[in-house]
């Protein structure tokens, strides 16, 4: 601690040589209140901005600004770890993905909320009123123990994205059924009711070749079945495997058994290993990107609306694109469903899937008068009735009595599978490690995916680096 | 350098003159150390710059009343470089030596284990040192792509011929795209289902081609990316070179009917040979650097890590800021020991002739 | 002499005459050349005049025009300006009414930031680059090597202290702390131009000028810097491409309003909750290029005459 007051007082110095250049700083004015918020560039935060500059009205009187700084995703997570750790004090909200939590809560960035939920009977009750499994993901420090932290800004799940035209187009059911003596998935409540052996059985009866015929018409291209991610970058391979694994009964290492929870054995179990070569044998139905490493989320949102799959499993946060006729070439052809499961022995689908979307977060520099008017936003965000038009306007809710309005389907096509699919999400870990985590297994998942090595190799090498580093953590005894 | 005038004898060391800069700078640190230990951190602040600039003003007068010119010159860019960029690198230097990640308070003096860790950790060294093979892979291939095509392209333009100018702006473009957008675009250039190389290929064999899928044509992709981005500027110098080259010494030549590659290596060579080391020097900085078009073409997959994309991982996304300072400084080390050989060399040469 | 330039010969259109010129043959051989290498480069500007529905078209299309029948019709696209006004002006939200993106205040900040920055290290690097190269410190080699160390590391290296200092010394997010970093940024390569440049000079001319009488402030501003001229419109080029395209400091240390174009660039990477909008993208990389290129096409007479200096020296 002395050392680094030392570098600060350095700092100190240095920072004044550059003023000397400059002379003179920037002065906040003291009159009014302003939030600096953190926040990726796209639509549910540009909504939220827009609602709050055009209806929210602050109950104390004051004069409440939103500085918002829009920042592209790509680079989301370098700005705001940057800020926040070096300490500059910038923002008084962050957007965060909920894997981040543990990271900034221990570097004391994140500021516990227990105190201000508690204060404020109305916003505790709206808190109630929100889906356990949110508030597991989003808030709780550690992972689902009564510590809050975040308030979801956007929730988001993985869901079925399919294509009409081909799914019910009449030559391809009688093919389908003549092949494999099964109807073919094509009302949202058929795809709700696919596991994993359907999906797959899509995906090897819509291989096509270019000069093949589709519903009816020659293709000018290659036409693929199915498509979810397999890419190297961020999470973009874990968020799907996990649901694979989970769903066979095994299970990623557990942080809320900390410190008796392990990773070998457990990371690499069988169940675990038999759930990743299923992940794997169905990347040969895939557009040939997949073998390159990169299919993210967004090439195969991409490849499914430029019609190139006629499965597609993708969040949805990514969904307005695929409605809009400018950027989708099946905007008037989509069928939105559960993410599939797998079969148990009763014939009832075992359904587990990773948790997306963001909370946000409030810092600790944040000053009193501050956090009063951040909480008249919270509350203001909250409430049934912003949380709805944040709906009609393509966002997400949580909150039980807005999802569960009949309204509440009728906002986006892909609704239909919101309610049902909160029940079954889990999140991956939160502990300060996940990025060492995430790293090491999308590099792992990425050798598997490309064809270097098998399941079991790529687990045990998993397993094999977080025994290590858990326990070098102290998190493993 | 002549001068017509003696310069004024240095003051003594106690003399209080407003050129006696050795006393300026003993009581500046003194009153700034004092004041850091003492006062707040916000006062300090600026009573410490005061007592930079007093120390400067000093240092000033006794560079303009003895004639150091050189001196004087140069304190103004090594005051910029010293603020903005030596600062903060031995900072970060300081911080190797420490048990340090940025997102937790606790800091702790652990001499040389950093750099230990860096180099032998079993798990940690061996990402390290393939991604520093990788590293030396993408310096040798892209920066002698550069220089090859970069020296043909500046023959080719070596010439006086009509509509030159226009032609060569077209060839310089590609180094003023930014290294984000051109490295997106090569992802679709690239692209197996959308993009123009697979439906060549395609269109040529009748196969699908996936140009990615394996570490030789990754590698290939990134080496190409930065060839084509890059070689223009070392077209660019090797070109300034070429037309430098009088035009009686040709002329001297082809009387003397010299053969055109004695030609090249007696006339041409010497001309360029100062732009091709300056060329290659900075290319090859920049080379150990590459990470964009890694992160935005393969994100490291295929076998294609680079010692600079681990760096901002470790640096960056996992926030262990003390091990990556280890390892960016045996890079540093790394490259200088490059660079001085390159510039060693460089030098032999030209004794040599 | 002629002193009327007829506009043929201001094309370029000289008759080919003495050593080392060529005529029309050689200039298509050469265009071919140029006109491949382009090519990628001519993509991205197809891109953006294509309409969004056939960005990603299978075949690709590769021409606004089917030159009199020459291309197939499936490789044509029909081009459009569209994708200019998206990226001032188009909706952020979910079908909502579209808004100012931002994106003139963005160009204009890259526009004075890079200006300013370059033209200061330009500045500054000149003068040390003159006082390296005529009056020589102890270990001036060795100076000149810590110099060329700044650039040897990558940014992501010193971005913590840094950003720590821009905030106690009231910097973040301000112009003159960016464009401070950007010169720091620009001196090495700067210096090393330019000392090339003045060690090349003939000293001979400078000493009969001192002897004659002037100081050194004349030396230096009436004889050294006129045949410099040149290198510094190429150390201008050079430092501007650098500058211009910077990303890493530019994200971490620029605010809202002082937010440069490689930043909010890659709103169109991962744009409006999808991947790439390939057309927006390309739109604001062929208006962000127009500015660079101009400079680089008016100056580049001084590049080819100006980038003359010899060996690197150690």
């Amino acid at each position: 601690m002395t050392a680094m007051t030392k570098l600060k007082g350095l700092a100190t110095v240095a920072g004044f040589a550059a003023t000397l250049f400059v002379g003179g700083a920037t002065v906040a004015s003291a009159e009014d209140i302003t939030l600096t918020m953190a926040v990726p560039d796209w639509p549910p935060t540009r909504i939220m901005k827009k609602m709050f500059d055009e209806q929210y009205k602050p109950a104390s009187g004051n004069k409440v600004t939103l500085d918002v700084d829009f920042i592209p995703w790509p680079d989301f997570y370098t700005r705001v770890n940057a800020s926040l750790t070096s300490g500059e004090q910038k923002y008084n909200f962050a957007v965060s993905d909920s894997q981040w939590l543990g990271a900034f809560v221990e570097g004391g960035y994140f500021r516990k909320v227990n105190d201000l939920i508690d204060a404020d009977p109305e916003l505790k009750a709206t808190m109630e009123q929100m889906h356990p499994a949110v508030v597991a993901a989003y808030s709780t420090y550690p992972h689902k123990t009564p510590n809050y932290y975040g308030f979801p800004q956007f929730p988001d799940v993985i869901v079925t994205y399919g294509r009409k035209d081909v799914l019910c187009n009449d030559e391809e059911q009688a093919a389908f059924k003549a092949k494999f003596n099964a109807k073919l998935p094509c009302t949202g409540e058929e795809i709700d009711d696919m596991d994993w052996d359907m999906f797959e059985k899509i995906g090897q009866f819509f291989m096509r070749k270019k000069g093949d015929k589709l519903a009816g018409q020659v293709l000018d291209d290659d036409f693929y079945g199915i498509a979810y991610q397999a890419g190297k970058g961020y999470d973009f391979s874990s968020m799907q495997i996990n649901g694979f694994i989970w769903q066979y009964g095994g299970n990623t290492w557990d942080e809320t058994q900390i410190p008796t929870g392990q990773a070998e054995g457990v990371v690499n179990s069988e169940a675990a290993v038999k759930a990743l070569d299923h992940y794997l044998r169905l990347i040969q139905y895939m557009p040939p990107v997949a073998k390159t490493g990169t299919m993210d989320i967004f090439k195969s949102d991409e490849l499914f609306r430029e019609g190139k799959v006629a499965m597609n499993l993708d969040w949805i946060g990514l969904g307005e694109a695929s409605l809009d006729p400018k950027s989708s070439k099946v905007s008037d052809k989509l069928v939105f469903g559960l993410m599939p499961g797998l079969r148990g022995a009763d014939g009832k689908i075992i359904r587990w899937s990773n948790i997306g979307g963001q909370p946000f977060v409030l810092t600790t520099w944040t000053t009193d008068a501050q956090i009063k008017e951040a909480m008249g936003f919270v509350k203001w965000w909250l409430s049934p009735e912003i949380q709805h038009q944040f709906a009609a306007g393509g966002g997400q809710s949580a909150i039980k009595s807005v999802y569960e309005d009949p309204k509440y389907v009728t906002y986006r096509p892909w609704n239909r599978a919101w309610a049902a699919s909160l029940d079954w999400q889990k999140d991956v870990w939160h502990v300060p490690q996940f990025f060492e985590l995430l790293t090491q297994q999308q590099d792992q998942f990425d050798l598997a995916i490309t064809g270097k090595q098998d399941a079991k190799t790529t687990l045990d090498n998993i397993a094999k680096f977080q025994q290590n580093l858990l326990k070098e953590a102290g998190l493993i005894q | 350098m002549t001068s017509t005038t003696v310069p004024a004898a240095p003051p003594a060391f106690t003399a209080f003159s407003p050129d006696n800069w050795r006393l300026a700078l003993i009581a500046g640190i003194v009153i700034s150390a004092v004041a850091i230990a003492a006062l707040p951190s916000g006062v300090a602040f600026w009573i410490t710059g005061i007592m930079m600039a007093l120390v400067a003003i000093a240092a000033t007068m006794n560079a303009v009343r003895r004639r150091y010119y050189g001196g004087l010159l140069v304190a103004p860019a090594i005051a910029v470089l010293f603020v903005m960029n030596i600062f903060p690198l031995l900072w970060s230097l300081g911080l190797s030596f420490f048990a340090y990640q940025s997102n937790q308070q606790t800091i702790r003096f652990v001499g040389l284990n950093n750099y230990i860790k860096v180099l032998t950790n079993d798990l940690a060294a061996k990402d390290n040192w393939a991604a520093l093979t990788n590293t030396a892979m993408f310096v040798v291939f892209t920066v002698a792509a550069q220089m090859v095509i970069g020296f043909l392209l500046a023959l080719l333009f070596s010439k006086q011929f009509p509509l030159r100018k226009y032609l060569l702006i077209l060839v310089l473009t590609p180094m003023m795209l930014s290294v984000v957008a051109a490295g997106v675009f090569f992802t679709y250039y690239y692209d197996p289902t959308f993009g123009i190389l697979s439906y060549i290929m395609r269109e040529m064999t009748g196969e699908q081609f996936i140009l990615m899928d394996n570490k030789a044509g990754a590698v290939a992709g990134i080496v190409f990316a930065d060839a084509w981005m890059w070689s223009p500027f070392v077209m660019l110098l090797v070109l300034a070179g070429l037309v430098s080259v009088p035009k009686y010494l040709y002329e001297a030549a082809a009387i003397d009917r010299v053969s055109g590659w004695r030609q090249f290596r007696t006339i041409t060579f010497p001309y360029i040979r100062g732009l091709l080391m300056l060329a290659l020097l900075f290319r090859t900085i920049e080379a150990f650097k590459i990470a964009d078009l890694v992160i935005l073409l393969t994100k490291g997959g295929n076998d294609t890590m680079t010692i600079s994309y681990h760096l901002i991982r470790i640096a960056n996304e996992q926030n262990k800021t003390s091990e990556g300072a280890a390892i960016s400084y045996l890079m540093l080390f790394m490259v200088i020991v490059l660079t001085n050989l390159y510039l060693y060399l460089a030098n032999r040469r030209t004794q040599g002739n | 002499m002629v002193d009327k330039v007829s506009i043929w010969e201001a094309l370029g259109f000289r008759k080919a005459s003495g050593v080392g010129e060529a005529g029309w043959g050689y200039t298509l051989i050469v265009a071919i050349v140029s006109f491949i290498y382009f090519i990628p480069v001519l993509m991205i500007i197809f891109m953006a005049i294509k309409p969004q529905d056939v960005a990603l078209s299978v075949p690709p299309t590769l021409s606004p025009t089917s030159l009199f029948g020459l291309i197939p019709d499936a490789y044509v696209f029909s081009p459009t300006l569209e994708n200019f006004t998206s990226v001032f002006s188009r909706s952020m939200t979910a079908g909502g009414a579209p808004e100012d993106t931002g994106f003139d205040r963005y160009f204009f900040n890259s526009i004075v930031i890079a200006t300013v920055s370059v033209m200061l290290a330009l500045v500054i690097g000149t003068l040390a680059a003159f006082g390296f190269s005529r009056y020589p410190l102890k270990g001036n080699d060795t100076y000149l090597f810590i110099i060329l160390t700044t650039r040897m590391l990558p940014a992501i290296v010193v971005i913590i202290p840094v950003i720590l200092m821009f905030r106690v010394a009231g910097l973040s997010g301000s112009y003159i702390g960016i464009i401070l970093l950007y010169t720091a940024f620009n001196l090495a390569f700067t210096i090393w131009m330019m000392k090339s440049f003045f060690d090349e000079l003939s000293l001979d001319v400078e000493d009969a000028a001192r002897i004659d009488g002037s100081s050194e402030i004349k030396v230096f501003f009436k004889i050294c810097l006129p045949q410099v001229v040149a290198g510094l419109a190429a150390t201008f080029v050079f430092g501007l491409i650098l500058t211009w395209n910077e990303f890493l400091f530019a994200l971490l240390l620029s605010g809202t309003d002082t937010r440069t174009v490689p930043v909010a660039m890659n709103q169109a990477v991962s744009s409006g909750g999808r991947g790439t909008d390939w057309t927006l993208l390309a739109a604001i990389e062929t208006l962000f290029l127009i500015p660079v290129f101009l400079v680089t096409f008016f100056l580049q007479n001084h590049l080819l005459r100006g980038v003359t200096f010899g060996t690197v020296k150690r």
